[in-house]
């Protein structure tokens, strides 16, 4: 655990979020009787809330950062205001009885000091009656009496203190996850604490191999242990039965099987001694061996449920309240309850509720998320805007023509869903071992039951298990499950989220990789790349400080490429946008401007941003949008490790052939709709090649699907994140190649760990089937194998 | 030593008793994030009633000097 308070610099650093201190802001707030400075007025507002209300315990215990607090603009409280209305509330609230029950999503929890402060916090309104905060998931469930407590009042009191929450349905594949996350530790803990009784009983019995113990306790222990371990294979056992016929309906044979023969074969057997009074039992061997196995899935399966659960996180594509204009009154109504001819006016900064044509007024509008170009697009009277979309600078009075499913954003989510259904699955290879492993043990088994049946048929029975028992799959069933568990653990650590089971395995037979241009390959946002400086009496720093402090003011994405150092100039008066051109104000009594060339004066230069003072040019800007910086080294490794490159972008410039032929791409595709990237990727696949994709738009989630792997950029749409198989974290692609090499290694680890167990069992099944194992010989094999197989898939956690 | 024919039964019910704790916990979530209850017994709850006790306190000099 570190102390974030450790990390302090020479400089001085934000109390509240420990970000550095803007010069010349010199606010405090009071801890423990000293002033300490705070880098905004925001973050001044939340830590005198949270001192105040006397939960100073916050920022002695907590273990990261707290997140940039973001003051709230009048438009937002308004935002939270609807979300008490009743038609908006019915889509997430659920009543239980007299109380509402709700699911917050929290941005900005960190550690669990933050679910501490939200929870006292929140505690302190009244008229909750339960709240419980997730610091994994990031959400909160809050139970609460409606008629006393406004939903808005709740989600401010969470503002104050510095998180953003909005209401939140998990999916239902979300939702059965986490019944089966549930259902797998109920399993685990009465296969954990039953074995652990069995395994007492089972030391009596073996202790009376050594000194005679009476007949009477020897009976009495095995009645016992038929008891306690019931439940384990009865219950938290029973998933493997299932799974193993379901396999055999569809005539084949999984690892389920193997292990199902060998649990339930064992324990009719002891069942059956312990009944009669003849033979052996082995009940502590198949309780320990459900709960180890138990255990080794359950652990693969909650690093994928961590991962899920990141993604799913995300916010709602479309915004739940729209704005309609009926006559001259502007009102604020459920987005569901529009209807097609209604006319909606959108603000600056608003998400767009539905697909319509501009009725009035004029903007740009940020369809990225569409088509991830990140240039916004100028839209006049007539044209169409679509759901999704991000309104920049102007007010828009929007006709409604398309709603709901129609909308290009939902028939994006369709083509998506589509594409889920046919998508094309590769064999396993745990499947592929099971299936001549389970082959050879029915053969070798029927074949000791036959011979010892004409030799000695009392014996032949007791063989037959005795052979069972001693192929128990128990290194083999390990062998997977573990290696996974290591490998994802490690990619965790190093920001990639793997979500889907498959992927390491297919990561390794991958020989193609298409990549999406813009915010993948590129940084997605623009940067200058050549600065024109046309009158000598502005020095370039003062021209870029002009330039950042005007900008500050824009909602452009352009405008995110000026952000250097304004502390040297002053403040700027009477600041106004003119939609399609640009920004301009006064300062020191003269007019200065940034937009578009051609705004005032015309230059001949190949430039997009201008900055004009009293309307004459005085520097000129060239921007980019950057390559990645490792973007390079990926692809050079690509082509060494023979992989196919294929480049898929929706932008309909050059810039795409260009950048191409730069990172030398084997093939290059531009101007491509969803439709047709899919379409690229599924020729790829006919023949006969196996396909990454790898994103980050909107645009590439229906792709994502059709491929046989998916790669999303943590820059990228929620949607596409969502879908996404994997997802990079720190949008750094040279994950990608860590990724490939750790796959690798994983299927080398798992490949070991299948022929040492193969090993162990081959080598105990002709001793068995003659007869010549006992049963604690049988316990130790099984024990050190098991042991030698997770020792080996531990080495995957070394990072290298 | 017949006594174990009786104590043997009492410590199963015991561990009946724990699985239906255990079940209990699952159901209530209280699984569901393991890192919050590591830590929450770091925080104390009686600041809160301190502050007040002392604000209290502060509201009662303030009305005396009036």
């Amino acid at each position: 655990m570190t102390n974030p308070k450790e990390h302090s610099s020479s400089q001085p650093e934000c109390f509240h979020c420990l970000e550095s201190i803007p010069l010349g802001f010199i606010q405090t707030v009071e801890y423990n009787n000293h002033l300490q400075p705070v880098c905004c007025i925001g973050c001044q507002a939340v830590a005198e809330s949270i001192i105040s209300s006397g939960m100073t315990d916050y920022y002695k215990f907590r273990t990261t950062a707290a997140g940039k607090v973001q003051e709230l603009i009048p438009e937002q409280l308004l935002m939270f205001k609807s979300y008490d209305d009743a038609d908006i509330q019915e889509d997430f609230i659920h009543q239980s009885g007299e109380l509402s029950e709700v699911l917050l999503s929290i941005e900005g929890i960190s550690c669990a000091a933050c679910a501490w402060l939200i929870e006292k916090q929140l505690l302190t309104l009244g008229h909750i009656t339960r709240i419980d905060v997730n610091t994994s998931t990031h959400r909160a469930m809050i139970l609460w009496d409606k008629s006393n407590l406004k939903l808005s009042t709740i989600i401010e009191a969470l503002v104050r203190i510095g998180y953003k929450a909005y209401p939140f349905q998990p999916d239902i594949e979300e939702a059965q996850k986490q019944q089966v996350a549930k259902s797998y530790i109920r399993r685990l803990g009465v296969a954990g604490i039953m074995t652990m009784q069995v395994m007492m009983f089972a030391f009596a019995l073996y202790f009376d191999m050594f000194s005679d113990m009476e007949d009477d306790f020897e009976q009495y222990f095995r009645w016992i242990s038929f008891v306690l371990s019931s439940p384990v294979i009865l219950y938290s056992a029973l998933p493997f039965l299932t799974s193993a016929i379901r396999a055999l309906k569809v005539k084949q044979l999984n690892m389920d099987l193997p292990v199902s023969l060998a649990i339930f074969g064992a324990y009719i057997a002891s069942t059956w001694a312990t009944v009669f009074n003849t033979g052996e039992v082995y009940f502590e061997s198949i309780c320990m061996f459900t709960f180890l196995l138990l255990l080794g899935k359950y652990l693969e399966f909650r690093a994928r449920l961590k991962a899920s659960e990141f993604t799913s996180n995300l916010q709602k594509l479309l915004p739940l309240t729209a704005r309609i204009v009926e006559g001259f009154q502007e009102q604020i109504i459920a987005a569901k309850k529009l209807k097609l001819n209604d006319i909606i006016l959108v603000k600056p900064g608003e998400i767009i509720p539905a697909d319509g044509l501009v009725m009035e007024g004029k903007t740009t509008i940020d369809e990225s998320m569409m088509t991830g170009e990140h240039e916004a697009v100028a839209k006049v009277v007539n044209d169409q805007v679509y759901a999704g979309t991000t309104n920049h600078d102007g007010v828009v009075k929007i006709s409604i023509n398309q709603l709901g499913t129609h909308t290009l954003i939902n028939q994006i989510v369709t083509l998506q869903n589509k594409a889920l259904a046919s998508r094309p699955k590769l064999a396993e290879i745990t499947d592929k071992v099971a299936q001549w492993f389970v082959a050879t043990l029915l053969v070798v088994a029927s074949i000791t039951a036959i011979y010892w049946y004409g030799i000695d048929p009392e014996q032949a029975f007791w063989i037959t298990i005795s052979v069972l028992v001693a192929t128990c799959p128990c290194a083999l069933s390990l062998a997977i499950p573990t290696a996974l568990t290591c490998s994802v653990a490690n990619l965790t650590k190093k920001g990639v989220l793997i979500k889907k089971a498959h992927v390491l395995e297919t990561l390794t037979k991958i020989d193609s990789i298409a990549f999406d241009k813009t915010g993948t390959l590129t940084e997605g946002c623009f940067t200058i790349k050549k600065s024109h400086y046309l009158n000598d009496n502005y020095d370039g720093q003062t021209i870029l400080a002009l330039a950042s402090g005007l900008e500050f003011h824009s909602q452009h994405p352009i405008a995110k490429a000026f952000n250097f150092d304004t502390s040297s100039i002053g403040l700027f008066d009477d600041i106004s946008v003119e939609t399609g051109f640009g920004i301009k104000a006064i300062y020191k009594g003269q007019t200065i401007a940034i937009g578009k060339n051609g705004w005032f004066e015309t230059l001949k230069l190949p430039v997009q941003v201008v900055l004009y003072i009293n309307e004459k040019a005085i520097a000129a800007f060239e921007l980019e949008d950057k390559i990645r910086d490792r973007a390079d080294k990926l692809i050079t490794y690509l082509k060494n490790k023979q992989f196919n490159t294929h480049l898929l972008t929706g932008d309909p410039s050059q810039a795409g052939i260009a950048l191409a032929k730069k990172l030398s791409f084997d093939d290059v595709k531009i101007g491509c709709s969803p439709e047709q990237k899919q379409k690229h990727v599924a020729n790829i696949i006919k023949q006969n090649h196996i396909i990454a994709m790898v994103g980050d738009g909107v645009n590439d989630s229906p792709v994502f699907n059709t491929a046989h792997l998916s790669i999303a950029m943590e820059s990228g749409a929620d949607i596409s994140k969502n879908t996404a198989d994997i997802v990079l974290l720190n949008s750094d692609l040279s994950s990608i190649e860590h990724l490939i090499e750790i796959s690798h290694k994983t299927r080398r680890i798992i490949k070991q760990n299948l022929a040492l167990s193969l090993i162990y069992n081959s080598a105990i099944l002709p001793l068995a089937a003659m007869g010549m194992v006992q049963p604690w010989m049988a316990v130790i094999g099984m024990s050190a194998s098991s042991i030698i197989v997770i020792t080996n898939s531990l080495r995957l956690l070394k990072p290298f | 030593m017949s006594i174990i024919y009786v104590l043997i039964p009492i410590a199963i019910i015991f561990v009946i008793i724990a699985i239906a704790v255990f079940f209990w916990a699952v159901k209530s979530d209280q699984f569901s994030d393991l890192d919050k209850q590591a830590h929450s017994i770091l925080f104390d709850d009686t600041e809160i009633k301190n502050k007040t006790n002392k604000k209290k306190s502060e509201n009662n000099d303030d009305t005396s000097s009036l």
